[in-house]
């Protein structure tokens, strides 16, 4: 209970009276004193925990905004598509490639702008873009593509006037590392913008921003009035400032504590920031749609999405386009509700009349021009497994932080034009062998899978890259991490190693004959006796028919006799990397690969033995267009081009009359050398082959591993086969040229011996230098090799040496 | 029969052309780049002009273009030598002489397989191979090489090197 006033007072000076000098006297606080100090206590400690609270949300924004304003994704380009005169339209897919640009077509064939398009009869008219790059920028220039039948009959720069030899499109983008939002944009600065963007924007999101101090008290009073009446929240009162501090610190929720930080931050940015920063943060974070699953972000992505232009190249109509977006993004998007976002584009443009931002004829020609939008863009899908395998090929600086946060541009080698055929290559052909063979079909984490790589043989460029059926269902790069019995595609490297003449001659020669009868070799973990895909035992064949059947009888002697450690010894130098147990089955391919290494190990053999650094990208570039990485073309002499020559020619033999003969009854012509590999248990199939220009391994199975009960002819060749007609058009281009050092020769096939006039058997062979057969069949013995190793009979023999002995 | 009198009147005429005057090698006008700007299909033809640029920009010091530019013409043409011998060349120039033998080796490997490896070409190879064992230590097999060039092509190779202008 309280004492009375008196007893109060009373006290008071019956205090003062016992006090004693030198002690502090008691006090007595009065009701109003008390509630005073109680008042100044909770005062002090409202501005105490006000201070705190403000200090506390004072580093919250500085941080923000003096750190990494931005996180943005590290972004992937394609490698760029070049055109020139002379090209097959079909491989090109000029009109697809522009849309995927995010060009627009044009009727009129002025294409003032860039990034628009202009097609008629017989020519393309393109404004291209720029684009930065380090060592490969490119300014805008205007071009005419002249079209001829199937092919790009001339290029013509039409601001210069001339004709042109090749003209490179801007890099196709393939994807990004993006962080748990998803979002992504490109930065802006103000001063690159036009005026009428930042006009528009204010005029329908904050009209005024450049007088109000973080909070537009007006037009809260505004909004609470009109929420008052409406019963209802309807209108909010926030400023630009208020917005771009709940999108960078706040969630949407709306609570009054959220909405006091929302008021405090944005004072201490207006007291902190200038105008133009705060609006330049606002213009690159706001919100603008939705590209597939990756969130639109700032006015320059959502520039390039919408119009296919960057945010600089904006007209009043396009701005008021985008401001009007901010509100609703989704429901006004012009891509699904063309007429929504129609409507909204003019009211912006009529308050921007309104505030007298624009005048009465900017405002009435806006206003009268349609909407032109870019075609919609997404994503390749297919890429995904791609760029998994480019992480990985990433110095380890090179982390997921910084991957997703900063705004790397990465130039990789893939051509997307390759990849997406390799993608529709394995979908097709996984598809196709669960139709034709039904107890193939499981479902979920267990359904057959598959992978595609392909190189250029002579760079190691990956240009294309698809580690699996489905990247969404599972992520898992069958190309890249995956390593599964090989079985006959390593048994080339067999048979290149005993063609090989090291420290002597060389095991066998094409000549040779193998022997394919049962064989028991001892191992330490018992007998081993090697069976034939048929199970049954051919005797004597030639070398090309062994490899062309895939014996593995005659090629497990063979690997007997040049030895396992020659064998491993070939297979590291041809680019094989993992690990080789030096076991007598290595031969018949008892080792677990990866389809990349097969890959690169091939393109080895058909770029003449020179094997390439496998890359998949070439330049890495920070945000301000400084290049970081660089990855060169580099390759290494490995092989005798002799040698390797001689295996693509076993190799061709594989495709002409071999396991892989079905490629040309597919329809593929040309220079095409592989080989089927199926392994021991069925459980893995492959195909492993090449063009003088593309090199490519397809391999088949399941994951947790399954007899597939059918050879790789009908798996993986068919598949192979796909992609490959898809990406030559069905011709090759070029042919495996014959090195120096190789002799053409023709030879009895069943003896080995030279087929010289008189023989009634012939096929032609190839041999190194040296290594020719020294015999004749037994009906040729009229006939004899000259100095030079040619073959001339004995009469010819004798009046050349007699002519040469006159001049000597 | 009709070889072996092939074979009189070719050693004849070769006898009458070679045999009595005893000068020195001869010399040989060096392959330039530009004189293969038309030759072979449209994808060698573009690519070829490619190389043609990355020549230029080696000729105005942006060495960083021209690796681009090479290697935009290997992604038009991978087969194609020119490019592989412009870049050995810029290889070499730039003290990367096991890189330049390596593309080196590809140049004379496509050079061959499409019989384009005459003289005139044959002696940059030489000349080039003579500077990158110079270079990576091996001064006695790579002078020879390089005396052997400035002999065949003073004008080129007298110098013992070989400038982007020269080869373009």
């Amino acid at each position: 209970m309280a004492p009375s006033a008196r007893t109060r007072k009373a006290a008071s000076g019956a205090s003062r009276r016992r006090r004693r000098p030198g002690r502090r006297p008691r006090r007595r606080i009065g009701p109003l004193r008390a509630v005073a100090v109680s008042l100044a206590i909770l005062a002090f400690g409202f501005g105490v925990f006000v201070g705190r609270t403000v200090v506390r949300l004072d580093r919250v924004v500085t941080e923000r905004f003096e750190g990494q304003l931005f996180r943005i994704p590290s972004r992937v380009f394609a490698a760029p598509t070049i055109l020139y005169p002379g090209q097959e339209l079909k491989v090109v897919d000029l009109r697809s490639t522009l849309e995927r640009l995010g060009y627009r077509r044009e009727s009129s064939e002025r294409v003032a702008e860039p990034g628009a398009y202009h097609e008629s009869a017989g020519r393309v008219r393109a404004s291209l873009r720029g684009f930065r790059h380090p060592t490969r920028a490119q300014n805008p220039r205007r071009i005419e593509v002249r079209l001829r039948g199937s092919r790009i009959h001339a290029i013509r720069d039409l601001d210069a006037g001339r004709e042109i030899a090749a003209v490179m499109l801007e890099p196709e983008p393939i994807g990004a590392f993006y962080g748990v939002e998803r979002a992504q944009r490109e930065l802006v600065r103000l001063d690159e913008l036009p005026p009428h963007l930042e006009d528009a924007v204010l005029a329908v999101e904050d009209q005024r921003f450049e007088r109000h101090s973080g909070i537009d008290w007006l037009r809260v009073l505004g909004a609470a009035w009109a929420n008052v009446r409406a019963g209802d929240i309807r209108q909010g009162g926030s400023t630009l400032t208020q917005q771009l501090v709940k999108n960078f610190f706040l969630t949407p929720e709306r609570t009054l504590s959220r909405k006091l930080q929302e008021a405090v931050m944005a004072l201490i940015v207006e007291a902190r920031y200038d105008k133009d920063a705060i609006l330049e943060a606002y213009l690159n974070e706001i919100y603008l749609g939705q590209r597939g699953s990756t969130a639109v972000h700032g006015m320059g992505e959502a520039s390039r999405f919408f119009f296919g232009k960057p945010a600089s190249a904006l007209s009043v109509e396009e701005s008021a386009l985008l401001a009007g977006l901010i509100q609703s993004p989704n429901s006004i998007s012009p891509f699904r509700h063309p007429e929504r976002a129609l409507s909204r584009r003019d009211l912006v443009l009529d308050l921007m009349f309104e505030q007298g931002r624009i005048d009465e004829e900017t405002h009435g020609q806006a206003r009268a021009r349609p909407l032109a939008l870019a075609p919609p863009t997404t994503e390749p899908r297919d890429t995904r497994y791609f760029l998994d395998a480019l992480r990985s090929q990433l110095p380890e600086v090179y982390d997921e932080k910084l991957l997703t946060s900063g705004g790397l541009s990465i130039y990789s080698t893939l051509d997307l034009r390759l990849q997406q055929r390799a993608a529709e290559a394995l979908r097709i052909g996984l598809e196709q062998l669960e139709k034709t063979y039904p107890d193939l079909k499981r479902e979920g984490a267990r359904q057959l899978q598959g992978c595609l790589v392909a190189l250029r043989p002579q760079t190691g460029e990956i240009l294309a890259l698809v580690g699996g059926r489905d990247y969404g269902d599972s992520q898992f790069n069958r190309c890249t991490q995956a390593r599964r019995p090989a079985g006959s595609v390593f048994k080339p490297f067999v048979y290149l190693a005993a063609l090989e003449a090291r420290n002597g001659d060389p095991v066998i020669t094409l000549a040779s004959t193998l022997d394919d009868s049962p064989l028991t070799v001892r191992t330490p973990a018992g007998n081993w006796s090697p069976a034939n895909y048929d199970r049954q035992f051919h005797g004597a064949v030639s070398v090309r028919d062994a490899l062309e059947r895939s014996l593995n009888v005659a090629t497990a002697r063979l690997g007997q006799r040049v030895g396992i450690d020659r064998i491993v010894d070939m297979a590291r130098r041809l680019g094989i990397e993992s690990p080789l147990a030096p076991v007598p089955s290595l031969a018949l391919g008892a080792a677990d690969l990866s389809p990349l290494e097969l890959a690169r190990a091939y393109a080895t053999v058909g770029n003449g033995g020179i094997r390439p650094d496998v890359r998949s990208f070439e330049d890495l570039v920070d945000g301000e267009g400084n290049a970081l990485e660089r990855r060169s073309i580099a390759f290494e002499r490995v092989l005798n081009p002799a040698t390797a020559y001689l295996g693509i020619s076993l190799l061709e033999g594989v495709v002409d009359r071999g396991t892989a003969r079905a490629l040309r009854s597919g329809g593929l012509n040309g220079a095409v050398a592989g080989k089927t590999g199926t392994s021991d248990d069925s459980n893995d199939v492959w195909f492993a082959g090449f063009t003088p220009e593309l090199v490519a391994v397809v391999w088949v199975g399941f994951d947790e591993p399954a007899t597939l009960r059918h050879s790789a002819s009908r798996m993986a060749l068919p598949i192979w086969l796909r992609f490959m007609r898809a990406a030559t058009g069905g011709t090759v281009r070029g042919s495996f040229a014959v090195p120096p050092g190789i002799r053409r020769l023709d030879i009895d096939p069943e003896t080995g011996a030279l087929a010289l006039a008189g023989c009634p058997r012939r096929r032609t062979e190839y041999f190194l230098q040296g290594t020719e057969p020294q015999f004749t069949c037994p009906e040729g013995s009229l006939f004899v090799r000259d100095r030079d190793g040619e073959v001339e009979g004995i009469v010819d023999h004798l009046f050349n040496r007699w002519i040469r002995g006159l001049f000597q | 029969m009709v070889r072996g009198l092939a074979s009189i009147v070719a050693v004849s005429l070769l006898a009458a052309c070679v045999a009595p005057t005893g000068r020195p090698p001869l010399t040989v006008e060096p392959m330039r780049v530009r004189d293969a700007r038309d030759a072979g299909d449209p994808q060698r033809r573009a690519s070829t002009r490619l190389v043609l640029e990355a020549l230029d920009a080696e000729i105005s010091e942006r060495p960083d273009r021209a690796v681009a530019l090479l290697q935009s013409a290997l992604r038009v043409d991978p087969t194609n030598p020119w490019a592989y011998l412009v870049l050995a060349r810029q290889r070499v120039a730039g003290a990367r002489p096991a890189a330049g033998l390596a593309a080196l080796e590809q140049a004379e490997a496509r050079l061959r397989a499409e019989g384009e490896l005459d003289p005139r070409v044959a002696v940059h190879l030489v000349g080039l191979r003579g500077v990158a064992l110079v270079a990576s230590g091996e001064p006695a097999r790579g002078r020879p090489l390089l005396a052997d060039a400035a002999a065949r092509a003073p004008g080129v190779w007298a110098d013992g090197r070989l400038d982007a202008r020269e080869l373009r």
